[in-house]
């Protein structure tokens, strides 16, 4: 069955990723896994690290790496927000290793409870769902 | 004077230089473009994240406490950002940064507090070091192509500085573009974050008014994950990053416009000082065509 198409737009620093349409977007908020069909309710919410899945139609999926980002839903519009958001096989696996690896070193040195701590453990979550989504890719 | 030949070798070495700087302006001007696009690129995330800034702040009523809001009861230490380039050959592109970041940060000295500079760029951070003003942290290897990841390193490190008590407050400094051919040093506070120019201020967006006007009606309506505050405390972070990502991109355009226009000059004062050297070495030919006619003349004088 077909779901009701509604506006997207998915925005980086960069530029805009993706417009158009979609029928239904999946990602993950700090409360867990959210997918968001037309007609949702007026939404703000902070995004972890997730595989993103934009379902343009029944057989047409994209997926993304995506790291922190915002989704806003109202008026039948989406509007999500990313500092990066990547195709799998745009992602360079060994930078990713390398960083993951730069991300357990600044962990292991900074304070505890300070604010770089926290910082090397978000970028270290990063690292590990950007891994994931790049190795599910390439199985 | 000179032989032809010194001139001749004078004006080969000059017309290298004008094919160098040539090519340079070439390239300085389609970075320019890029770094002009990207600029572009950005407005509609940076306005986004505003906007959503501004409704969780709303939202979440009275502002929590949180650390990055909240003003130091102390000022004693001022960081000091300077965002300039890697490379040299851009006219007052650099200097002008160096400069005006030292002239604050005597002036904060003068009212007591200990300025700690922080260094985006190769040239700010070896100049800083050169009047012995060693930078806390310097950012470098980006200033051609700043991405997003850079200007995260640097708000993270900030942000930091100023949660963990290491800095009171944080200004930065950076060329604004205006246009190809006029940069202007600007002078941003970055921390603590005013309340005034997040919250309210003017809207960037045309829709600002009926935004305002609807907000306390929707804000029962909006459904939050996780509570307003709590997405709060992570906006205001990259709203500090978007921030700095602004200025390290202005920065770049800057370089490239500063960096074409100091080529453009250099290329017209090669043209100049070729067409001298030109004049000079027929002026050294002829006078030496004069002089074997001389010699010829009075030779076949001395013979008759």
């Amino acid at each position: 069955m077909a779901h009701t198409p509604f506006q997207i737009e998915v925005l980086t620093p960069d530029g805009e990723v993706l417009g158009g349409e979609a029928e239904m977007v999946s990602t993950r908020t700090s409360l867990g896994e959210i997918g968001i069909l037309a007609n949702h309710a007026p939404l703000l919410g902070m995004l972890e690290p997730a595989e993103l899945r934009v379902y343009r139609s029944e057989g047409e999926v994209l997926r993304f790496a995506q790291s922190e980002g915002y989704l806003q839903v109202g008026g039948n519009r989406l509007m999500l927000l990313a500092q990066e958001i990547h195709a799998p096989d745009q992602l360079d696996l060994a930078a990713l290793r390398e960083q993951l690896a730069e991300a357990e070193q600044a962990l292991a040195a900074a304070g505890e409870d300070s604010e770089r701590r926290r910082a090397a453990l978000r970028e270290r979550r990063r690292c590990q769902v950007f891994l994931k989504v790049a190795e599910g890719a390439a199985s | 004077m000179p032989s032809q030949r010194d001139v001749r070798n004078r004006i080969a070495s000059v017309q290298n230089i004008r094919t160098i700087t040539r090519a340079m302006e070439m390239v300085a001007a389609a970075r320019l473009r890029r770094a002009e696009q990207r600029i572009e690129a950005l407005r509609p995330y940076a306005e986004a994240i505003r906007r959503m800034t501004r409704e969780a702040a709303s939202a979440a009523g009275e502002v929590r406490n949180l650390p990055i809001l909240a003003v130091h009861a102390s000022d004693q230490r001022a960081g000091l950002l300077l965002v300039a380039g890697d490379r040299g050959l851009a006219g007052a592109f650099n200097s002008q940064i160096v400069r005006a970041g030292v002239a604050a940060g005597r002036v904060h000295e003068a009212e007591g507090r200990t300025p700690l500079y922080f260094a985006s760029g190769r040239r700010p951070a070896s100049s800083l070091a050169f009047r012995g003003l060693d930078p806390v942290a310097a950012f470098t290897g980006f200033s051609d192509r700043p991405s997003y990841a850079d200007a995260r390193r640097i708000a993270q490190r900030l942000v930091a500085a100023y949660v963990d008590g290491e800095v009171d407050r944080v200004e930065v400094f950076y060329n604004g573009y205006v246009s190809p051919i006029s940069q202007v040093v600007r002078r941003e506070t970055l921390l603590p974050l005013q309340q005034a120019s997040v919250m309210g201020g003017e809207d960037d967006a045309g829709d600002g008014a009926s935004s305002s006007a609807e907000e306390p009606r929707r804000r029962g309506l909006v459904e939050y994950e996780p509570d307003p505050g709590e997405i709060l405390g992570r906006l205001l972070p990259d709203y500090v990053e978007v921030s700095i990502y602004r200025a390290l991109l202005e920065s770049t355009a800057s370089e490239h416009g500063a960096r074409m226009t100091a080529m453009r000059n250099a290329t017209e004062n090669a043209g100049v000082l070729i067409e001298d050297l030109t004049l000079q070495m027929n002026r050294a030919r002829q006078a030496a065509i004069t002089q074997e006619i001389l010699e010829v003349v009075a030779g076949a004088e001395g013979v008759s």
